[in-house]
């Protein structure tokens, strides 16, 4: 599946760059509740975050022609909207180097754990052990669970994506993982 | 393989495909993991642990539907075109071509309309429309902008593009045996990607113009519209034939041709010439597992080409006995074909040539 998955993707990229349009519409498609969903972690302007796609998308068809280049069309389209919603973002205020400190740019995120109670997989008590413990994480925290869990990339796709070295996420990442882990570890041995 | 046995808590939760198995709950995903724990009964409380840490990291869902999706995709559909519209050329000697391009455009729709005018008289019989005209077909014509999904009577799967018809009789699929051996034909103005069912007594055949493509089981795509001035097809997986109608000129110049995975025929209609080609981004064929097991250590020249050559089905020929001696020692699990085969080339200091779509090694040896 995930196999036939990439060749579709790689199909879709070939024919992009035989300057078939459709091809654009489809991966636009596949794509855009991923990246709408990303892109208003950054910002409440919802019409912005749109606005943002729609840019990604034309300079993809505007350089079609090395559209073959592109291994990971989800890992390249997220990037590209993270960098243009923040740059939108700070047109009108101050310049500052968005990626390089951990408060220059907010990170909007809730982990919904409404759900797991509804399904019965946990219990009230439960839930507010790990809204706690959630909200004790960071913002890069966040976004990296985020694209972790929610966007599946890999952890070089990762690093790429918030200017990080891999082994910098692997180590933020197995911090945060430690933090859940202890809150079921101590449900499940007793 | 990844040694799961090796694994703790931490590693399960951040490994993609137990990810995916808690996650989309797939049968092939439960059908190996249930039976890993069979045989690991010491792993029940560690991936008990791990699937609670995944199932408790939930998103919430975006607010945005299927419609609003659609409404972005048409704005955007809107800008490209009218973008091209509105693209001024910026030098002479592009002004010069584009103008040139435009005359050309021009020609066509003047034969187009030609074309519709003199119909009945001068249709040639390989088009779509005499092809179709007196036989009991079904028809499917995609007016929509986006691909439209069909599936044949005999179970093959037909990914038509916009703009594109296809037609195939009303006996297509019976099992009725005095048909066996009968063809399974389906006729097609426009571009479609086809999936089709294995079955080695009817042949699946294309009709596009002036060229027939046909297969026993495999995927392919074919693009011929009547406008275009090309017709190409292009194999994803398996091996199809291709020939011209009989009684158009170019079936004097061509006999049948077989295509293979991730090559493609592309015919000049006007010049009634054709020609074999690799894909400029060939596509693996087998899993991807098999593609990370490509790290070498001194390894024999024909088991690294062997191993190229199955993974994206693509024949590389070469002189086994010339290049005997050469051995590669790199990583080639997770490169893009063309920049596998530069570097195995480059190792033995060797060059590569694309003829009639395989790859041709040119080399002096190695000492």
């Amino acid at each position: 599946m995930l196999n036939n998955d990439t060749q579709l993707e790689a199909l879709w990229l070939q024919r992009l760059q035989q300057n078939d349009e459709q091809a654009l519409a489809a991966i636009m498609r596949k794509y855009y509740t991923a990246l709408y969903n990303y892109g208003t972690r950054f910002t409440n302007d919802e019409a912005l975050v749109k606005d943002c796609i729609q840019e990604v998308f034309i300079s993809l068809w505007q350089r079609r022609e090395s559209a073959a280049e592109i291994l990971s069309p989800r890992y390249y389209l997220l990037r590209a909207v993270k960098n243009k919603v923040l740059k939108s973002l700070h047109q009108h205020t101050i310049r500052i180097n968005a990626m390089e400190s951990e408060s220059a740019y907010d990170f909007y995120h809730e982990f919904s754990v409404e759900k797991l109670i509804i399904d019965k997989q946990m219990s009230e008590e439960q839930a507010t052990t790990l809204r706690k413990t959630m909200t004790k994480l960071s913002k890069r925290q966040h976004e990296l669970i985020y694209l972790k869990f929610y966007q599946h990339l890999d952890h070089a796709q990762i690093a790429g994506l918030m200017n990080l070295n891999r082994q910098s996420v692997y180590n933020l990442l197995h911090e945060t993982i430690q933090k859940l882990r202890s809150l079921w570890q101590a449900e499940l041995y007793n | 393989m990844k040694d799961f046995r090796l694994y703790d808590i931490s590693d399960f939760v951040i490994d993609e495909d137990f990810i995916r198995w808690v996650h989309e709950q797939r049968e092939e995903d439960n059908l190996f993991w249930n039976t890993w724990l069979q045989q690991h009964p010491d792993k029940h409380l560690v991936v008990a642990t791990a699937r609670r840490v995944v199932e408790s990291i939930q998103f919430p869902q975006s607010n945005i539907n299927e419609a609003q999706v659609e409404q972005e995709v048409s704005r955007l559909m809107n800008t490209i075109t009218t973008q091209q519209m509105r693209q001024e050329p910026e030098k002479g000697k592009v002004a010069g071509f584009k103008w040139w391009y435009a005359a050309a455009a021009l020609l066509l729709c003047v034969t187009g309309t030609w074309y519709f005018y003199t119909r009945d008289t001068s249709v040639p019989p390989y088009a779509y429309a005499s092809m179709v005209a007196a036989k009991q077909l079904i028809e499917h014509t995609n007016t929509s902008q986006n691909p439209l999904i069909l599936r044949l009577p005999d179970g093959s799967q037909v990914t038509l593009a916009a703009k594109s018809r296809i037609s195939y009789a009303h006996t297509f699929g019976s099992a009725d045996t005095a048909r066996n051996g009968a063809s399974r034909d389906v006729y097609l103005l426009g571009e479609a990607f086809f999936e089709v069912t294995k079955n080695p007594h009817r042949p699946f055949r294309v009709f596009a113009n002036e060229i027939v493509t046909k297969v026993l089981g495999t995927s392919f795509n074919v693009r011929s519209f009547e406008k275009d001035t090309t017709i190409q097809v292009t194999v994803r997986t398996g091996k199809v034939s291709v020939y011209a109608q009989a009684n158009t000129q170019a079936s004097a110049k061509m006999s049948e041709i077989i295509l293979t995975p991730n090559q493609q025929l592309v015919f000049e209609r006007t010049r009634q010439k054709f020609q074999k080609v690799l894909l400029n981004n060939p596509i693996m064929i087998v899993s991807p597992a098999i593609e990370r097991t490509m790290i070498y250590d001194d390894a024999p020249i024909d088991k690294v080409f062997g191993d190229l050559s199955k993974v994206y089905g693509i024949n590389i020929v070469f002189d086994s006995d010339l290049l005997k001696k050469c051995t590669v020692t790199a990583d080639l699990s997770n490169e893009p074909f063309y920049q596998k085969l530069s570097l195995i080339c480059s190792a033995i200091d060797a060059h590569y040539e694309l003829i009639d779509g395989q790859v041709v090694i040119e080399s002096t040896g190695c000492k």
